[in-house]
This record gives structure tokens, sequence and C-alpha cells, in this order.
């Protein structure tokens, strides 16, 4: 469905320095810097795969994912989608894709979100049959009824976002990009989004590519992370795999103080002890706490994704700074 | 969704041939969709349209200064017939892309635009189309309290001069939008560029006729003037109406500045969308 050869997106940014002195210099002669958005990246994804762009802030997953729809030039390198080159936007291309962006609308601002509904229909070419059960099958699905009817500007921005989503998939792209579709909602919402985007990708086998902030996002939805630093591709493939790769260790809980538990590793944090051992280490350790102490509450903890994932950028950093 | 499975679909087609017949028919849900669009603004609207009533002020001033006797051939009925149609045609020419293109580049809010499959000039274009009903409909009531003021300045033109005149609105109405869409696009490469729009407005309200008809400039100037594109948007449907040049010598210079000016947008639009930034996510 996509392949991504050696990708890269270089920006030319006007560097200013503050003050009056500074913007007249700067109106004369004006320095630029070279901004590496995304360098060298390579990847391919299969149809019907659900997978998720992970990187903190500028790291280049939204530089990529608009190079995949089609919005940016790339600088150099190839990309292929569903057989057509991004960047030309050729009808039939722009069919079979979508992309939702947690940021920015394409809902008529002052008119029922059903005239934006109305319009792409028209403008995707899709005749009225199959328009009328996609529509009926989204609103149900994200339970949009009351919403359709009033202005855009009047709804709030969980349902403006269930609205953003039937108007981007009335035209049944098999391809959906979605940049930080829970952006600012509320838990419930987030939740009722993620469910919607699981339950539709279970439907109808569409590839989702997601980028996000909410690890939950990444944990729900895509079983495979491309995780993306500073423009470059640093890990590639499922969860676990990452897990057990940054964080080979298990996290073994006492759910309370028992001195006696210190000689085995142990160590007493918040009214618990906990040891930190290799994940191979676990059974033997559990053994052993069982045999000091019987009667224990005992659980065994996989570090958080967010924390797995924040080594593995710190890892980056600090071999760069090395 | 599940209804239909990919392979049944019809896919649009990239030709130029597939890509008409998909605007012909998506075209009246589009002018449908972009007229409610406007009526939700209406009460913008109104001082939208109002505010290019600016003939009429300038009607008061030249009426006033032929109350002598004529000024440069102009007496007080001919100015009145010239500002009465400089109003018709700058309210049926009248576009707003260069503002909303320029705040779509710099905002990033062509992104959405730009993945529909219907290029977002053409929508705009549309939007222009549709917003023409609302538009003759203020006009009715003005052009009815003109003639009611002076009734004299009511006239039959010979259906020749009517069809001419009608081919040289259209080339007005699609000069003007071309032209704004070519100011717009500037924000591909310039963070400030309704300045260059500004500049321009000022140099067009002078040689398009908008204040002065240009045959009162001095002769040497009135042909040169006649040439540029300014003229073409404005004061050329009116001289053709009111019967003071050769309709087939302006047509022609009309629609050769739209073929010009469009092919220049087209290229314009093909080269800034490489620069596009998508900013804000």
């Amino acid at each position: 469905m996509i392949e991504v050869r050696g990708l890269s997106k270089t920006y030319r940014v006007p560097v200013k320095k503050p003050g009056l002195a500074a913007s007249f210099r700067s109106f004369f002669d004006r320095e630029y810097k070279e901004v590496h958005a995304v360098a060298d990246l390579s990847f391919s994804i299969a149809a019907g795969e659900r997978v998720g762009f992970l990187g903190p802030n500028g790291a280049g997953k939204t530089t990529t994912l608009k190079m995949l729809s089609g919005l940016l030039y790339p600088t150099s390198g190839k990309i292929d989608v569903a057989g057509h080159v991004p960047q030309a936007r050729e009808p039939a291309f722009l069919q079979r894709i979508t992309l939702v962006m947690g940021q920015k609308q394409q809902l008529l601002w002052d008119l029922p979100a059903q005239e934006t509904f109305e319009l792409n229909r028209a403008m995707y070419g899709v005749d009225r049959k199959a328009y009328r059960e996609t529509l009926d099958e989204l609103v149900a699905l994200l339970r949009a009824e009351p919403l359709l009817e009033r202005p855009v500007r009047n709804l709030s921005l969980g349902e403006r976002m269930k609205c953003e989503l039937i108007a981007a998939l009335i035209h049944r792209p098999q391809l959906l990009f979605l940049d930080e579709p829970t952006i600012g909602l509320d838990v419930e919402m987030q939740v009722q989004v993620r469910q919607f985007i699981a339950e539709h990708n279970r439907r109808t086998g569409a590839t989702v590519i997601l980028t996000s902030h909410y690890m939950q996002d990444i944990a729900a939805l895509t079983p495979r992370l491309l995780i993306i630093d500073q423009g470059r591709l640093r890990f590639d493939g499922a969860v676990d795999t990452l897990t057990r790769q940054v964080a080979p260790e298990r996290r073994v809980v006492v759910q309370q103080v028992l001195p006696e538990l210190v000689p085995l590793g142990f160590s007493a944090t918040e009214g618990r002890m906990v040891a930190t051992v290799p994940a191979e280490a676990v059974n033997a350790l559990l053994q052993r706490v069982l045999a000091v102490a019987p009667l224990v509450e005992l659980g065994v903890e996989v570090p958080p994704l967010d924390e797995v994932i924040g080594r593995v950028f710190r890892g980056n950093r600090a071999e760069e700074g090395a | 969704m599940s209804a239909g499975a990919p392979e049944e679909r019809v896919w649009l087609g990239s030709g130029p041939g597939a890509r008409v017949t998909h605007l012909i028919r998506a075209w009246p849900a589009v002018l449908r969709v972009a007229f409610a669009g406007l009526v939700a603004y209406r009460a913008e609207m109104v001082i939208w349209v109002l505010s290019a009533t600016l003939p009429l002020v300038m009607l008061s001033l030249w009426n006033a200064a032929s109350t002598g006797g004529p000024v440069g051939g102009y007496d007080q009925l001919a100015f009145t017939r010239y500002f009465a149609v400089n109003l018709v045609v700058r309210q049926l020419t009248g576009s707003w892309i260069v503002w909303e293109l320029n705040w779509a580049i710099r905002k990033g809010e062509l992104s959405p635009k730009l993945l529909r499959p219907m290029n977002p000039l053409v929508y705009n274009f549309a939007e222009t189309l549709s917003a023409l009903p609302f538009r003759a409909g203020v006009l009715l009531p003005l052009v009815g309290a003109l003639a009611w003021w002076r009734p004299e300045v009511l006239f039959l033109p010979s259906p020749t001069v009517f069809f001419a005149f009608v081919a040289s609105v259209l080339a007005s109405f699609i000069l003007a939008w071309t032209v704004q869409a070519l100011f717009g696009m500037l924000a591909f490469w310039f963070e400030q560029s309704m300045g260059f729009w500004s500049a321009w407005f000022a140099i067009w309200s002078l040689l398009a006729g908008y204040f002065v008809p240009l045959d009162l400039f001095p002769a040497w100037a009135v042909a040169g003037t006649r040439l540029l594109p300014f003229y073409s948007t404005l004061g050329a449907p009116i001289d053709v109406l009111l019967g003071k040049v050769d309709p087939a010598s302006t047509l022609a210079t009309q629609w050769g500045w739209v073929v010009a000016l469009s092919a220049l947008a087209a290229l314009t639009w093909r080269t800034g969308i490489r620069r596009y930034g998508a900013v804000g996510a």
C-alpha cells in the first residue's frame, strides 16, 4: 500500500534576532537556516495495517504524514501510495485517502455539518444511495444524529471531531491518515474516537496511519509502531518487541512494606516493596518471595509505554551527545 | 463503508475529459452549498455588497462638477449612465479570493481543501458565481432608485451591443477573479503579500475607469490605458454598452488578457503549491 524510500524534507526558514535593528537588517539581508525535518526515511506499510507514528514535537512525524497524503513535496526520496505519487494529488488518489487533522478542520464553520457531507459527496462523486448508507452507518457508530443539523460553530470540540470523522469518511477511503485525532478531547471522547477508529478499521479493512501524543491512542489502535525522532526512523516494529528491546526488565511489586525482602533485592517505595529484574528472572524471584512471605499480595508490572518511549528518545539523545 | 467492495467503486479519472465530467456532475451541489454558506453570513454579505457602491459616491461628485456644463464631453446624464453601469459591472464582477487564498496559505487552512478531488481554485470560482444572485438582488433596488431619480438614464441597447456587453462582463468577471487569485497566491512566497494587492488596487482604481471615465484622460493616454488589464476588468464593458469603443477589438483585448493571465495563474499555482508549507499540523 505504501512504499517509502530515502524520504527527506528540508525546510528553509528565515532567521531573525529580536529587536528593531535586527528587523531592519533582516529586511535587506535575510539569513536562512536549513531545517532537516525528515532525513532519509524508508519503510513500507501493507494494506489493512494499523501503524502509529510516534515522536516528540518537531520530530518529523506530521511532516511525514503530510508528504504521504500529498500536501507537501518531498525534498528527495520516493513515495508510492496505492500506486500513486501523492504530491500529484490525482483525483483517483485523493478518492482513496483521507486526512483527519485534530488541529485543522474541513467542516464549513457557519453551516450544519450535513452541508459539508453533501459537498464532499458531490466532490468525491459518491452516488446518493452509497452516500446514504455510509452516512447512516457512520452516524450510528458515532452516535452523531443530534449533531447534524446544528451549525458547526455551535458544536463542542468533541462533537466537531465526530463530524470531522464523518466528513472525512463519506467517500469510503481505503487509507486513513489521522494526525492527532484525539488532541484536546476529554478522556471519554478520546475513548469514543478510539473505539470508532478501531471498529471502522475492523469493518472496512482500511489502512490506518496515526500520529498521536497520547500513548493510549497508540496502545489501543496500532499494533505496529514507527518511532521518528529528529527526522530519522528509530524503531519499526510491534509494541511488544519495543518493550522487550528497550525495557527487558519487569518490576515485581509487593503491596506492603516487608523489611525481610530487602536481601532479595527489594526496596521500599510508597508503602510497597519493589524489585526490578530481567524478565527471565521473574519466576525464580516470585518463588523466593513466597517462601519468605507466603501470604503477600504480589504483582508483576511491565514498564508503561510512555516510559519505554521516553527511554528510546533519551537513548538517542545520549548516543548523539556521545 | 461495508456497503460495496472497493472493486465496485467508480474511480475518478485523471484525464481532462474525466475531470470536466466530474465537475459538471458536482457543480449543482457545490453551487448550492456555496450559496448556503453565503446566506449564513447575510449581514456581512450585505455590508460587502454595499461597500462596492463607491460608483454612486463618484457619481455624486461628477454630477456636482458638471452642473455648469459638460466635463470633457460628459454631461450630467452621461455621468449618471457611466456610473450606473459602473455600479452594475463592479457588483457582478466582485470576488474575494485574494483574501481567502492569502489566509488559507498562511494559516495552513488550504490543507483540507487540497485533499479534496476538486481544485480549491475551482471551488472558490463556484462560490464566487453562487454569490451572483445575491449581488443582483442588492443591485435591483439601487438601480431602481437611480432610474426613479433620473428616468432618462434608461436606454435600450441594440441586441448586438447587448450581447457584446454580456461577453465583455463575462471576461471582466473571469479576469477580476484571476487577478485576485494571482495576488492571493503571492502568499506562497511572501508573508505580507496583501501589500502587493493594495498597490495594485490603488493603480487599478485610477486606470480601470473606477473613479474617472478613461476618455477624460489626455488624448495621448486613452488608447494606451485601454490596452492595460485594469481597463479590461471594469471600464471595457461600461464603454461597450455605452457605445464608446469598438466592441470587437475591446473584446479581443479582454479575452486576450483572460487567456494570458489564466495561463500565468495556472503556472503560478503549480509553482507555488510546491512551496506550500501546510503549517500548523
